[in-house]
């Protein structure tokens, strides 16, 4: 029995090291699939085996109508506990656009700016240390497209 | 690539700008160039991942990113990026 017993917490111990061992995450690598991928859906269940979201605790922030589609500035915050956050949106020939690893006791604020060929919507989906698949949406509107060069 | 860390009450706001032209296949294939863009970025503290990003074409031209992490003044901050042909650059900045 207790032989069992230590055996079942060396396995726990195993398994609490994971995510310390998940920084360095090259996602391309990893899920290349996701990055040719042409719908949000798809790219969601590549990434990450599943399509269940739950739409609160995420917040995305972009402007409603955007100049410039060469430069739209993106803002992601959110308080949940995470091992990952994924960017994509529908406007583009693929639809991933960046995949986050969140470290352990990482904040999650990021910004950046991305390229839109047209008015479409952008999803963020950050995915919590207990496994759900939380979501957030914006639709804007964009003036000029950004990827004809 | 231009990096600026900044630490404040534990939290370490950083901003860098990546020089890079991230040419995405669509326009790699009107002018005849090589598709190439900012694949992987990752900052380290200490040897200590902090920030790690996998991304793609979508990437402005030269993109900044910002972000936040529980860090220190002092410590010296490493960024890293990779893209499609393999060239990386890396740049080291005191967090002021």
């Amino acid at each position: 029995m207790q032989r069992r017993k230590f055996l079942s917490f060396g396995a726990v111990a195993v398994a609490a090291m994971m995510p310390s061992s998940l920084s360095a995450t090259d996602y391309r690598k990893t899920k290349p699939d996701t990055w040719t991928s042409h719908t949000v859906d798809d790219s969601i269940k590549k990434l990450y085996g599943t399509g269940k979201l739950i739409e609160e605790g995420v917040t995305l922030k972009t402007p409603d109508v955007a100049a410039n589609g060469g430069a739209i500035p993106v803002d992601i915050t959110s308080s949940i506990a995470a091992k990952s956050v994924a960017l994509f949106q529908d406007a583009n020939p693929e639809s991933t656009v960046a995949v986050w690893t969140v470290p352990e006791n990482g904040i999650i604020d990021y910004s950046l700016k991305i390229k839109m060929k047209a008015s479409g919507t952008m999803t963020v989906v950050v995915e919590g240390l207990d496994g759900k698949l939380y979501v957030a949406n914006k639709t804007l509107q964009v003036a000029l497209g950004g990827c004809e060069g | 690539m231009k990096l600026k860390a900044k630490a404040k009450n534990g939290i370490v706001k950083a901003k860098v700008m990546m020089k890079h032209d991230m040419i995405t296949y669509d326009q790699a294939k009107k002018k005849g160039v090589k598709p190439n863009f900012i694949t992987h970025v990752t900052a380290s503290v200490d040897g200590k991942i902090v920030y790690e990003v996998s991304t793609s074409q979508f990437l402005s031209k030269n993109p900044i990113l910002k972000y936040k992490f529980r860090g220190e003044k002092g410590k010296k901050i490493t960024m890293t990026w990779k893209d499609l042909l393999g060239n990386t650059k890396s740049s080291t900045k005191k967090i002021k």
